[in-house]
């Protein structure tokens, strides 16, 4: 849906099943923008069907659902065979629910209020682990290769020192090749969602990765004017 | 007195009891010795006067008595008993001790001799000689018997000794006696009293446990009917009554914070999806805000539902004020028809009176009452307000035909946050404290809520509230 970003039709498939309807929304457009493909069930009958008639790689199981609670959920889907990994969403914090939880066959555990940080770091190691996350950590755009592990950039096989900043900034740009991000995105992501300064720091900062990076026209980290910037690919027309 | 106080209750009891134990024995022992010896003495009189009769009526009978004197002296003297005949005049005439083995005889009280003289015919005393105490018989010397003609005075005298000797192992075997009962009291006292108190000290421990935070803790005295086992039996229930208010209490907040979870996660969520990039699609930008803009709405509905919760609860004043019912009525149709949208809502008006009651507390039951009936009937249903008076009440009703209640979920629906049919509500925006705040209010008034329903064919809420004769305006009686 809103993932301009990356191949809709590639992502890791994750399934929803949650009855609050602005949990939904936040889920739904959130991690459509992280990549992923989203199905919702409103309900724990319905979640069950769908997982049950539909491949996922993930599901996020709310524990309190109306109809059949998560514990039925998560126990069902595994007496079924299905072994598709579980976050378990829940309002409760107690000990012996957790340990229920992940006795049922959930995989992991986050307790409401989380931060959706918090929430993409989980889905990312769950599927991680199984082997199934799309995220590669070496990307490479042009003639210029960055290592996500080891913090290393090159252009045309010459290595190039950035400061953490420039790096996380260029990392971003690279993960989502065209997409479009605002100043005050990119304040809220490689920032921090707390920081108050001014905007214009993006702009300090984007201007010396240029440097760094020899951009030179046309270039590869575009302005887009009265919205921010964007990078696009040499072999873009 | 202090330090009396100060002693354990049960060395008090004990003591107290001991100490009347042995003055009662006391007493007791007096009495009986008392009795005791002054049994041996005059059954020792009587006997020697019993035996001495008849020898003292054969010898007046002979002519010329006082000649025989001596002789009479002899026959009454015995080893164990030694006759003295005084004259008239106090001079002894006759010494019946003969034999050494006899005991000798005390020397005549010229007092005593008198009154026997004076013809007093039984007069015993006890004298002292060498150390020997005896027992001595004063008998009138008559010519015949019952004659006032006093011829002398018969002396009987016997040793105390003997008697003394019963007397002094009568005295040991009650000192005996009493002390084994004073031990068998102590020991008894101390048992009895350490029983009776031992619950006190096993409740005083529970008490300091219970002290130390651990509500669970029970006496439970084995099953008694005394003073203790009611005061452990109403200290328990006590107890119980309130670990079941701190759990209640404790449950509240816990749900409380439960639903305040998820409004806090919807809102944190988004506005973390929002800065992380949606906030530059106006599209997503605008469906995320409207979600946050509602669950600040249930937000602040529910943080103001709980402060009037707490408001009640810790008693806050209910300002009552005449009320007219019909007009009343007629401002809050209006309101429940906006809250009810499509669905029908008529009034089954009762007869005009006023009641004395909160008009805003009075507004904000109907309205939670309403708001509950709107959440569970269709679209197209219908709800049904109205009144009716008895003498002693009035009952307002807010009926429904909507989905109606469960039988299991009847009981529990006035609990704070509980939900029956958990989704439903929810995503209608329902807090869960509607009906509880309700309740608590009904209660604020003296009156109490009742709930009827049938699965399937609607509820039907009625709050009956106390009429007190000055709650009703007497023109509007004769109206």
């Amino acid at each position: 849906m809103n993932a301009k970003d990356v191949n809709p039709a590639t992502g890791p498939r994750i399934l929803v099943i949650e009855d609050e309807p602005t949990i939904i929304e936040f889920l739904r457009t959130g991690l459509g923008y992280e990549g992923y493909q989203v199905t919702i069930a409103p309900d724990g009958r319905t979640g069950f069907d769908l997982a049950g008639h539909q491949s996922f790689d993930l599901i996020i199981l709310d524990l309190m659902l109306p109809d059949m609670d998560g514990f039925d959920v998560c126990r069902k889907l595994r007496e079924r065979g299905n072994e598709t990994p579980i976050i378990m969403l829940t309002a409760r914090q107690e000990v012996a629910d957790r340990v229920t939880g992940l006795n049922l066959g959930a995989d992991d555990y986050i307790t409401k209020p989380f931060s959706f940080d918090e929430l993409v770091a989980r889905i990312r190691a769950l599927l991680r682990r199984q082997g199934k996350h799309p995220e590669q950590s070496i990307l490479s755009v042009g003639d210029m290769v960055l290592n996500a592990e080891t913090h290393e950039v090159s252009r045309a096989g010459e290595p190039i020192t950035l400061t953490p900043t420039e790096f996380a900034l260029l990392e971003l740009f690279m993960r989502h090749p065209r997409r479009v991000f605002t100043r005050e995105t990119l304040l809220n992501r490689v920032w921090g969602y707390d920081y108050a300064g001014d905007a214009n720091v993006v702009d300090v900062h984007i201007s010396h990765l240029r440097e760094k990076i020899r951009d030179k026209p046309p270039r590869l980290i575009q302005t887009i004017y009265g919205v921010g910037y964007a990078l696009h690919p040499e072999d873009d027309a | 007195m202090k330090r009396w106080r100060n002693l354990s209750l049960r060395v008090r009891l004990t003591l107290l009891y001991v100490g009347l134990l042995a003055l009662l024995l006391a007493v007791l022992g007096g009495v009986l010795y008392w009795d005791f010896q002054n049994f041996l003495l005059e059954s020792t009189a009587t006997r020697l006067r019993a035996q001495a009769k008849p020898i003292i009526d054969e010898a007046s009978a002979a002519a010329a008595p006082l000649e025989h004197a001596q002789t009479l002296a002899r026959d009454l003297t015995s080893r164990e008993t030694v006759a003295l005949i005084i004259g008239p005049d106090g001079e002894t005439v006759a010494v019946g001790k003969t034999l050494p083995e006899e005991p000798a005889p005390p020397p005549p009280d010229p007092a005593y001799d008198a009154r026997a003289l004076a013809g007093e015919n039984e007069v015993t005393y006890v004298a002292q000689m060498n150390g020997q105490r005896y027992l001595v018989l004063l008998i009138p010397w008559r010519s015949a018997p019952g004659s006032p003609d006093i011829l002398g005075v018969i002396q009987l005298s016997t040793p105390l000794a003997p008697i003394e000797n019963i007397l002094l192992r009568q005295k040991l075997m009650l000192g005996l006696g009493m002390m084994l009962t004073l031990l068998a009291g102590l020991a008894g006292g101390l048992w009895l009293t350490s029983s009776a108190l031992k619950p006190l000290n096993q409740m005083t421990e529970t008490c300091e446990r219970i002290a130390e935070g651990d509500l669970s803790q029970r006496v439970n005295l084995p099953e008694r009917e005394d003073e203790i086992g009611r005061l452990a039996q109403a200290f328990d229930h006590m107890v119980a009554r309130l670990e079941a208010a701190f759990a209640a209490q404790r449950r509240f907040v816990a749900n409380a914070a439960h639903e305040l979870r998820t409004p806090l996660t919807a809102i944190r969520g988004s506005l973390e999806v929002l800065m992380r990039g949606a906030q530059d699609d106006p599209a997503a930008t605008s469906r995320l805000t409207q979600g946050m803009y509602r669950e600040v709405v249930r937000l602040s509905r529910l943080s103001e539902q709980l402060l009037d919760l707490s408001r009640i609860g810790a008693g806050a004043t209910i300002h009552k004020q005449p009320i007219d019912l019909q007009a009343f009525f007629d401002d809050f149709l209006y309101q429940a028809r906006l809250l009810a949208r499509d669905r029908t809502v008529t009034l089954d008006a009762g007869d005009p009176v006023t009641i004395l009651a909160d008009p805003d507390a009075l507004m904000e039951m109907l309205f939670n009452l309403m708001d509950n009936a709107v959440q569970h009937t269709a679209e197209n249903g219908i709800i049904t307000l109205g009144w009716r008076t008895t003498p002693e009440s009035v009952q307002l009703w807010v009926a429904d035909d909507g989905e109606g209640i469960p039988a299991d979920d009847l009981p529990r629906i006035f609990e704070p946050f509980y939900r029956g049919d958990s989704s439903r509500s929810r995503r209608q925006g329902g807090s869960g404290l509607g009906l509880a705040l309700v309740q608590a209010l009904v209660e604020a008034h003296g009156g109490r809520i009742t709930v009827e329903s049938q699965p399937g064919q609607g509820a039907r809420f009625t709050i009956t509230l106390p009429l007190t004769m000055r709650d009703v305006d007497p023109l509007e009686k004769i109206g």
